[in-house]
């Protein structure tokens, strides 16, 4: 059971460190899903990518900043 | 021919570094107590890991449709890379300590000797454990990259290529494959899985690209931009 356990633990862990920073990165991709097929303009798509790549520099800064502290 | 290469080198760079890590662990047990029965472990934890490949694949290619696929597991790439990512930015900065095969076989060695006592199924155990956990990642690589872009057999074939070398250096030197870069490896792969899990995810929503799959270039230069903005804003000296 305990085994079963460590394997659904670590099957989560693939995909979540931090609940908090996991619900930012599907928000963002959740806001994408709603508003780029409405908005039509080629490479709108990068606006995503941004997003993600601006959640990815503040995440690791704020983890950080609790390591350092 | 472009993509199928992308879809071989994800799988293959992914596959190589879990690998890595897991035969650590073999090595570590194989070495302090024999090697019949973390072998055998070790079988046993790949049979279940193919078998899981087998129900897995089938089931998300032949069941889910195209758009739906690529929206899903591309959402799960995303989040998987980000989290790579996000331990590789932290590792560089400093603030994380460098994942150090050595050190992890040495702990693995010390813990067995305390065990020494038990009945050789520890070493069956440890061996099925270390692989099948470290197996999980390459499963979700292999049937994420494979499902997605159409190319199963040359994910599975990037998987177990990269499991092959991996064995088999570790039969010739009996070390732990200290030397393979795996932290810049994991950085590599991070951005990889980060960029190809944005393309498919948006292509998934209904959007296209310019330029089609050429476009993963230009997210990885994205993220890996991230991410070195990332390392030096954690490295500030004011920073804290």
């Amino acid at each position: 059971m305990r085994w079963l356990q460590a394997a659904a633990s670590e099957v989560i862990g693939l995909f979540v460190g931090d609940w908090f920073q996991t619900g930012i990165s599907v928000a963002i991709l959740a806001a994408g899903w709603l508003a780029l097929p409405r908005l039509r303009v080629e490479g709108a798509a990068y606006v995503l990518a941004a997003a993600l790549a601006v959640q990815l520099v503040l995440a690791t800064a704020a983890e950080a900043r609790r390591k350092k502290a | 021919m472009g993509a199928q290469l992308l879809t071989f080198g994800a799988a293959f760079l992914g596959s190589g570094v879990e690998s890595v890590e897991a035969l650590t662990i073999v090595l570590a047990v194989g070495l302090t107590r024999g090697w019949r029965a973390p072998l055998l472990g070790t079988l046993s934890a790949l049979g279940i890991l193919a078998l899981l490949v087998l129900i897995f694949g089938q089931l998300i290619v032949t069941r889910v449709p195209e758009l739906t696929l690529k929206l899903i597991i591309g959402t799960l790439i995303v989040l998987f890379g980000l989290r790579w990512l996000h331990k590789a930015v932290l590792r560089s900065a400093g603030v994380v300590a460098m994942h150090d095969e050595n050190r992890a076989y040495v702990q693995t060695v010390e813990s067995l000797r305390e065990d020494h006592e038990k009945t050789d199924w520890i070493g069956f155990t440890l061996a099925l454990k270390g692989v099948f956990l470290e197996g999980l990642e390459v499963v979700f690589i292999v049937i994420a990259v494979g499902g997605t872009s159409g190319g199963m057999s040359v994910a599975v074939a990037g998987g177990l290529l990269a499991m092959l070398v991996v064995a088999g250096a570790g039969v010739i030197i009996r070390k732990p494959l200290a030397q393979v870069p795996e932290n810049t490896l994991k950085y590599a792969v991070g951005i990889i899985l980060t960029s190809v899990g944005t393309f498919w995810a948006a292509e998934g929503m209904g959007v296209s690209w310019p330029l089609d799959f050429v476009s993963i270039l230009g997210l990885a230069i994205l993220y890996f931009v991230a991410s070195r903005v990332a390392v030096v804003l954690i490295r500030r000296p004011v920073f804290a």
